[in-house]
């Protein structure tokens, strides 16, 4: 028998189980990394074969972490269909094996690989070729919103916010912050209302593509995912970090090219609504 | 309903429990937690600041919790990965478990990690490596860590010691407790041709801390630890014997794909009284020809039901 210490067992098994291709295709790969055959390695009892045993870990790699990712992205597969869904979370899983300990980092990268992976572009169907980036946007927006579920947010701040009036943002001493569960998106799509068809066991028609923004946040354990303007947007990035509310006004007026005081007016209505829904915060 | 009766390890026994998983949030938030203790999947929990983590904290205040891993891999040859138990350890402050356990396994090599309990080469190798580790653990976890016993589908060639006396000399080595899965137990011994009450008749009992009962399922040829079926009256067998070895300890009953209702699980928790009492449900174990049979399922950690 070979020397086999521990650590080229486990590397061994280790790229068996993790490999691309069928069981032979892995073994062989294996083999020519570290110079183990099956036949050195695994015991064969009860009449039931080394491949056979050793396939209960490959397959079960693939199964587990796609169910895994079943999970993480139910919108997408209810628009892709599940044979779609799945042959590119399993070209996911074999492409990008999981590193983390935690399985909510499992997906992290699923939505850029959608997009390094998604077909080449033709020039001759421009809406087709748009509708390709789609998959991705969407892997996008799931991802943001289960992170929004496990962030950290306010619900345990030891102040509780008082419901915002709607004319205190003309007091010059407020000063705002981005909640720490809120996620910001630009998307090629609106895709909020999509989303939340989706949720609602809908399959609705894909949308046209546009640029979108989206804004998700947390207050009391519920999430709140809404579409928002670019003025929006860019008052809420200016909140990254405690800021008063006059400076995220002059940004927002600055990035969206509207006046400062149609922000100001806009924001009478709006803001009392997007500290209700833990997309920021006032700060002293 | 919470009794501390006698203590091994300094630990308590807990009764009967069942692990707290997402799909029962809503139910529990409503109603009458109906067992002994709970168990999270601590990988759940801690990067989790959400609804679960409230869940959790109104759960702990009422109920004693036990920290339950699978991602320590304590047999991996890669070193231990710090950021990952001082994130354990951080959890810990917060839950105050009554302990904490992981399994005797390995999760990946080369910083993969691939989510699936693997087996170890039972050598002195490995023997030597693990005694390290878990010392390193405990010291920095300062308690003792219990290991459970993985179902497991392949042996090395390598292999040289048998699980049990692995188990065995691990404990005397460090101190460490033992989580007894008898459904794995049965699984493995199944899938090696060994015999399990031999198996649990040759484990230290005074260092089992804790019973882990599943349902597997029979894929013609070889067994698999689905945790998706009810506890078959073999393994409620094995059951009966590990708690007259051990003198009783702490019980818990794992579903974690197909999960039922909450009543329906406390129910299936209860028939662990009547197999005590020698009464044992009649229930045969599943059969499945389905190819894609999952061993340790983890998805239930990500589903976004309540």
């Amino acid at each position: 028998m070979t020397d086999q210490p521990l650590s080229l067992l486990q590397h061994w098994m280790k790229t068996v189980v993790t490999e691309r291709g069928s069981l032979s295709e892995k073994l062989q790969s294996s083999s020519e990394q570290h110079g183990l055959s099956i036949e050195d390695v695994v015991a064969e009892k009860r009449g039931l074969s080394a491949q056979t045993r050793l396939s209960i870990y490959t397959s079960g790699y693939v199964l587990r972490l796609l169910d895994c990712m079943r999970a993480d992205f139910p919108a997408l597969r209810n628009f892709v269909g599940d044979s779609v869904f799945d042959a590119f979370a399993k070209a996911y899983i074999i492409n990008r094996p999981p590193r983390s300990p935690s399985l909510y980092d499992l997906s992290a990268d699923f939505p850029q690989f959608l997009e390094e992976t998604k077909p080449q572009k033709s020039p001759l169907d421009a809406q087709l070729s748009s509708m390709l980036d789609l998959p991705s946007e969407l892997a996008r927006l799931e991802c943001a919103r289960a992170e929004v579920m496990r962030a950290h947010g306010t619900e345990n701040d030891t102040v509780r916010a008082e419901p915002f009036a709607p004319f205190a943002i003309f007091n010059e001493d407020i000063t705002l912050q981005a909640t720490p569960c809120l996620r910001l998106l630009e998307l090629k799509f609106p895709l909020v209302d999509f989303l939340r068809r989706s949720d609602q066991g809908e399959r609705p028609e894909p949308p046209t593509p546009r640029i979108s923004f989206a804004a998700i946040g947390r207050s009391n354990y519920r999430i709140h995912m809404e579409e928002v303007a670019l003025w929006q947007l860019a008052f809420m990035k200016a909140c990254e970090h405690p800021t008063s509310l006059y400076s995220a006004v002059q940004h927002a007026a600055r990035e969206s090219g509207k006046e400062t005081a149609s922000v100001l007016a806009e924001l009478v209505v709006w803001l009392p609504i997007a500290m209700e829904f833990g997309f920021l915060r006032q700060v002293t | 309903m919470q009794n501390i009766q006698h203590k091994r390890l300094g630990l308590p026994l807990l009764g009967l429990g069942v692990g707290l998983r997402n799909q029962h949030f809503s139910y529990l938030m409503r109603h009458e937690a109906q067992v002994d203790w709970f168990e999270i999947i601590s990988e759940n929990f801690m990067d989790n600041f959400g609804y679960a983590r409230h869940v959790l904290e109104r759960i702990a205040a009422i109920r004693p919790i036990v920290m339950h891993g699978v991602s320590m891999s304590i047999g991996s040859t890669d070193p231990l990965d710090w950021h990952y138990l001082k994130r354990l350890k951080a959890l810990a402050e917060f839950v105050q478990p009554v302990w904490i356990s992981d399994h005797l396994c390995w999760t990946g090599v080369a910083h993969v990690n691939t989510h699936d309990l693997l087996p170890m080469p039972l050598t002195e190798e490995s023997l030597r490596h693990v005694i390290g580790r878990v010392c390193e653990v405990q010291d920095f976890l300062q308690r003792p860590l219990i290991l459970e016993n993985p179902s497991t589908y392949l042996e090395f060639k390598e292999s040289t010691i048998t699980e049990w006396d692995f188990l065995s000399e691990l404990v005397r080595e460090t101190g460490c407790g033992l989580l007894l899965d008898v459904n794995n137990v049965y699984v493995s011994s199944y899938n090696h041709g060994y015999d399990p009450e031999h198996y649990i008749r040759n484990l230290p009992s005074s260092s089992i801390v804790q019973i882990h009962l599943a349902g597997p399922t029979d894929c013609g040829g070889y067994m698999v630890d689905t945790h998706d079926q009810p506890v078959p009256t073999r393994v409620w067998h094995l059951y009966k014997l590990a708690q007259e070895l051990t003198g009783g300890v702490a019980t818990l009953l794992e579903w974690d794909a197909n999960i039922p209702d909450f009543p329906d699980l406390v129910a299936e928790l209860r028939k662990a009284e009547d197999a005590l009492k020698g009464i044992f449900p009649d229930a045969a174990i599943h059969k499945s020809g389905e190819a894609d049979v999952v061993s340790n399922p983890v998805d239930f950690q990500l589903s976004l039901k309540r």
